[in-house]
């Protein structure tokens, strides 16, 4: 506290102390302070102003004022054949890859686990697709289903099998992207799963296998229960990331053929700056922002996890 | 002190990144393309010449769109030159995007851009198109060509293809003859901007069009547009497997690497095709301009043209750059770069014409002459993507030519209001 002496005038003194305990009484606001200002600027007043703009009309041309449409860019999505296509491409591709990976990453973390859990050079080696740029993945997976030049192709014609238009061919499009999805994010499932396995107690097993439970009980009495929580965090992200997927579909199909690959994260960005009518591509964003909520919500609700 | 030293480099680096184009006198937005690099070249000179400090910003194609579309709706005045593909033109051009050139050619003494330009290339150039006044100067004179193996064109009984016809005979033949590794045709059948270029040169190659002459009718779904898609359906089923995917590389590489007979491409192809180390064709592909149908053959005009930015803040240093960049001197060497050039007076240099690597440009200035510009419309990238989806479900099969056009027209008349 400061003291009265010489060349200190009272009424400064009184302000400083009446400072130092408005301070003291609001140190714990004025230390989030910093975060939540930039909360608000990155995160809050996008999200407003894109609610803001989904009710809007919005002209490339700036001299042109907004004209607000009410929930007209949300009646919008009833009818655009463009977004029920690319709808159903991302419930499609969601499904399918997320469904893949996790077998297919939980298979081989309980394989690494129990059978070579030493070779750790083998476990780094699993994990680098998935630290790899997506926009790299994009075009080394091009090149390689490249239907006159690619790896693939070259395979097929010397096992005399028929060549396959891999990302051009309307019916092999789609299964293309998956497989490349699986490629790169199988490691990120596999992971959560080996750490998850890691973490396990080993007492109810070691008395299961005293009652003589086969390891297949084990495994679905056991370790799938024990897991849940770990299965169900790389699910959900897995499912958030899925349903964003960009990057993959513009670098290998465009959407294309024939509309099969258009996800919502293309649309989107088709709408806002190719066909530049922002406050559409607000209220498409919208619809994907409440399914993802939505389904966060039921799924974190299915499997206890807000407990 | 390492840690101090790194964050003071970093601090710098952000600060010089953040304010770079505020130093420089002006700022031209040129996509990561070989036309792109030509400006950045011809900007350097410039600068060095002139002792004007030109910033150049290159973004991929798209994003060159994308952020100038950005600049001009905010108003933001980040760029003050813009290098265009020519289709944005009335989208920057109807958004008040652009500025009119007109009191710039006043104030510098002029009526407007010379008569030395190919007519076809200032055309485009004026808002509407060919009437309006002048929104941006071309500086790459991109018109499509035709590209082809003459020799075995030959082996298939066409000496010089004239009409899709005889590229249809070729190509079936050599198709038959190639076993699944060569192909009598190849074209760009990716969804969207890809499907459409190669397609609309065969569209007005048999009369027909997208809208009628005044703009008040879709007329995509007509018996002129059902033969184009004739003639695209056949040369579908002589081009490779995947060739819904395609795009201008994967078309590029099966000419250069022997592959494929016969295409339409982009000039800035040729550099590629007589390059040893790029191609096993040099010297053995010929160019012509676009084969007829049942009317001329015509190609489409894919200009890269220079407008400045309405928000600019620096609009008559930007005008002195353009009027320096478009001149006959700095088109030559811009040419000589490998950007095919705009004026007369280059594509009939004998210098130029003389040397083995410009042997095209007789053709191509006869193609850009002969061009037609994609509909001139505001909305055109949205017309574009859904003429492309239906495009792309007809070459991949999902739907009839006749269901391809009826819902072309349809989606047409939905965006444009013209029903």
């Amino acid at each position: 506290m400061l003291k009265p002496g010489k060349g200190i005038p009272a009424a400064s003194l009184r302000l400083g102390g009446a400072l130092e305990h408005w301070t003291e009484r609001h140190l714990r606001y004025l230390m989030l302070a910093p975060t939540m200002l930039i909360l608000l600027a990155l995160t809050i007043f996008p999200s407003l102003y894109m609610f803001y703009a989904a009710v809007h009309k919005i002209s490339p041309n700036p001299d042109l004022p907004w004209q607000f449409v009410g929930p007209g860019n949300f009646a919008r999505l009833l009818t655009d054949a463009q977004f029920h296509a690319a709808l159903r491409n991302t419930a499609v591709f969601t499904i399918v890859s997320v469904s893949v990976e996790f077998v297919l990453g939980l298979g081989l973390a309980l394989l690494l686990d129990r059978f070579i859990r030493r070779l750790t050079f083998l476990k780094t080696v699993l994990m680098i697709p998935m630290m790899l740029p997506p926009i790299a993945v994009a075009i080394t997976w091009k090149i390689i289903y490249e239907p006159q030049f690619g790896v693939l192709n070259e395979i097929m014609f010397r096992l005399g099998l028929p060549l396959q238009a891999w990302a051009g061919d309307v019916n092999l499009a789609m299964f293309s992207i998956i497989v490349a999805d699986v490629w790169q994010w199988t490691p990120f499932i596999f992971l959560l799963m080996l750490a998850g396995l890691a973490s396990l107690p080993v007492e109810p097993y070691e008395a299961a296998a005293l009652d003589g439970a086969s390891s297949w009980r084990q495994f679905w009495d056991l370790t799938l229960p024990f897991l849940k929580p770990v299965i169900a965090i790389a699910l959900l992200l897995r499912v958030m990331d899925a349903l964003r997927l960009f990057d993959l579909v513009f670098i290998l199909t465009g959407g294309g053929p024939a509309d099969r690959t258009k996800v919502l994260s293309l649309y989107i960005y088709q709408v806002a700056y190719r066909f530049a009518d922002p406050g559409y591509a607000a209220a498409i964003s919208l619809f994907v922002l409440f399914v993802t909520i939505v389904l966060s919500t039921w799924f974190m609700k299915r499997m206890r996890l807000a407990d | 002190m390492v840690r101090k030293l790194f964050l003071i480099l970093a601090a710098a680096a952000s600060a010089l990144a953040i304010n770079g184009a505020a130093w420089a006198d002006f700022t031209v937005l040129v996509p990561s393309s070989s036309e792109g690099d030509g400006l950045r070249a011809a900007a350097d000179d410039y600068s060095k010449m002139k002792g004007t400090k030109v910033e150049i910003v290159q973004a991929p194609y798209a994003n060159v769109f994308e952020q100038g579309a950005n600049a001009g709706a905010t108003k933001s005045g980040v760029f003050d030159i813009i290098l265009m593909d020519d289709p944005w033109i009335p989208f920057f051009a109807e958004n008040g995007h652009l500025e009119d050139l007109t009191p710039y050619f006043k104030k510098a003494g002029l009526e407007g851009p010379d008569t030395d330009f190919l007519s076809k290339s200032l055309a485009i150039c004026r808002n509407p198109y060919n009437t309006g006044p002048y929104v941006c100067l071309p500086y790459v004179g991109n018109a499509q060509m035709f590209f082809y193996d003459a020799a075995k064109y030959k082996e298939a009984g066409v000496d010089a293809p004239k009409t899709w016809d005889d590229v249809l005979k070729a190509s079936q033949a050599l198709t038959k003859d190639g076993g699944g590794r060569y192909f009598g045709y190849v074209f760009r059948g990716g969804q969207g901007n890809p499907v459409v270029a190669d397609f609309m040169p065969i569209f007005w190659s048999y009369g027909a069009d997208m809208f009628n002459a005044d703009r008040t009718k879709v007329t995509i779904d007509t018996p002129e547009g059902a033969a184009a898609m004739k003639t695209f359906m056949a040369l579908r089923d002589v081009s490779p497997k995947g060739i819904e995917s395609y795009n201008a590389n994967e078309v590029g590489t099966a000419l250069a690497a022997g592959t494929a007979a016969s295409s339409i491409n982009w000039p800035n192809w040729v550099a590629t095709f007589e390059d040893p180390s790029q191609s096993k064709m040099v010297g053995k592909i010929s160019y012509s301009p676009i084969p007829a149908g049942t009317k001329a053959g015509s190609s489409e005009i894919g200009h890269w043209t220079m407008g400045i930015m309405s928000a600019s803040k620096n609009k008559q240093e930007a005008f002195d750059f353009m009027l320096w960049a478009t001149s006959p001197e700095q088109i030559k060497i811009s040419a000589e770069r490998g950007n095919p050039p705009v004026r007369t007076s280059v594509f009939t240099d004998p210098e130029l014409t003389k040397q083995e690597k410009f042997r095209h440009y007789p053709v191509l200035m006869e193609a850009i002459q002969a061009s037609t510009p994609r509909p001139r419309h505001p909305k055109w990238p949205e017309i574009e993507n859904a003429f492309g989806i239906e495009l792309s479900k007809v070459v991949a099969g999902t739907i009839t030519p006749e269901e391809a056009l009826k819902n072309s027209q349809a989606a047409v008349e939905e965006i444009t209001g013209l029903k």
